[in-house]
């Protein structure tokens, strides 16, 4: 390898442009990276064909474990258990804390239709009458 | 702005020739690492829209189109008191754009096992979705639907008789605003 100081000797390419694109793409991608804390539980999300993206701010997640474990949290990812019996006063304090939250429902492909039914319900006890179920692209599933 | 980095000519350029290649290999390093790290699809979201009241909606049974999910996931099928039919979720498009077409009145009433999975609660409204049909109603499965469907076989799980409610409550999934 050639020591710097450079001299004129011998080609010379000139690496502004490519330097310059690659901050502008550092940047970009610094700039639009959301670092994802874990979420409460793992959940495998079941598939669909809607075309409706999450909201990305000012949601509040339900999230439903495979065993029908339950955890109630503001943002998509935070989230404490929840017995079902609280489910609608945890709702209810939420909703009063920040009226224009949307809530959603993020639950595991394996869990039991009757849990979704029991936090259905709990949701429409605390009149959260409009929610969201989270999926997957259809075509994202192998 | 002394110099000009475009400028032809074999003269030495004047002043301090700094090596950049550590800075630039800093940046690709960067920059692969949040390429790399970047999540740009974000989840989808099926919106369901529950009735503000719980009074129920009196449809006459004859206009009722009844899909049962049993607990092992298979669809079952009929029009107002029909036999219920067996069918596969993938099975169940062109039966609802079929009978749908025929006869336009129909409601949809959907209810699902409370042992079945939760994917067929999502795949059976996504299936509706899909057939354009945006009002259903979404019940928990009543007696009657269990002894309905124990009789052409298929697997249910028992429920108490008080948990029935009157009517199904209707919901409609929203389109985007």
């Amino acid at each position: 390898m050639a020591g710097a100081p450079v001299t004129g000797k011998g080609p010379r390419l000139d690496m502004t442009a490519m330097v310059d694109v690659a901050f502008l793409l550092l940047t970009f991608f610094m700039l639009t990276t959301q670092f994802k804390a874990p979420a409460p539980v793992e959940v495998v999300l079941p598939s669909s064909h809607t075309e409706i993206k999450l909201p990305g701010s000012n949601i509040m997640t339900v999230h439903v474990g495979e065993q029908g474990q339950l955890f109630v949290g503001a943002g998509e990812s935070e989230g404490v258990a929840v017995p079902l019996e609280d489910l609608t006063s945890v709702l209810i304090q939420l909703r009063t804390q920040n009226p224009q939250v949307r809530t959603v429902i993020r639950a595991d492909r394996g869990a039991k239709a009757g849990v979704i039914e029991d936090v259905m319900d709990a949701l429409k006890e605390a009149r959260i009458t409009r929610f969201a179920l989270v999926t997957d692209l259809e075509d994202a599933q192998a | 702005m002394a110099s000009n980095p475009f400028a032809k000519g074999g003269k030495k350029r004047p002043g301090i020739v700094q090596d950049l290649t550590p800075m630039v290999d800093v940046a690709f390093l960067l920059l692969t690492f949040f390429m790399l790290t970047t999540v740009f699809s974000r989840p989808q979201a099926m919106e369901i829209n529950l009735p503000e009241s719980d009074e129920g909606v009196e449809i006459a049974e004859s206009k009722l189109l009844t899909l049962r999910v049993a607990a092992d996931g298979a669809v079952y099928w009929n029009i107002a008191r029909n036999t219920p039919e067996r069918t596969t979720m993938d099975s169940l498009n062109p039966i609802l754009v079929r009978e749908l077409r025929a006869r336009p009145d129909l409601v949809t009433l959907v209810k699902v096992d409370r042992e079945a999975n939760y994917v067929s609660t999502v795949d059976i409204l996504d299936e509706l979705q899909l057939a354009e049909i945006t009002r259903f109603a979404l019940a928990p499965m009543t007696p009657q639907d269990v002894t309905e469907l124990q009789a052409v076989g298929a697997p249910v799980t028992p429920v108490e008789a008080e948990a029935a409610p009157a009517a199904g409550t209707p919901a409609a999934p929203t389109t985007p605003q």
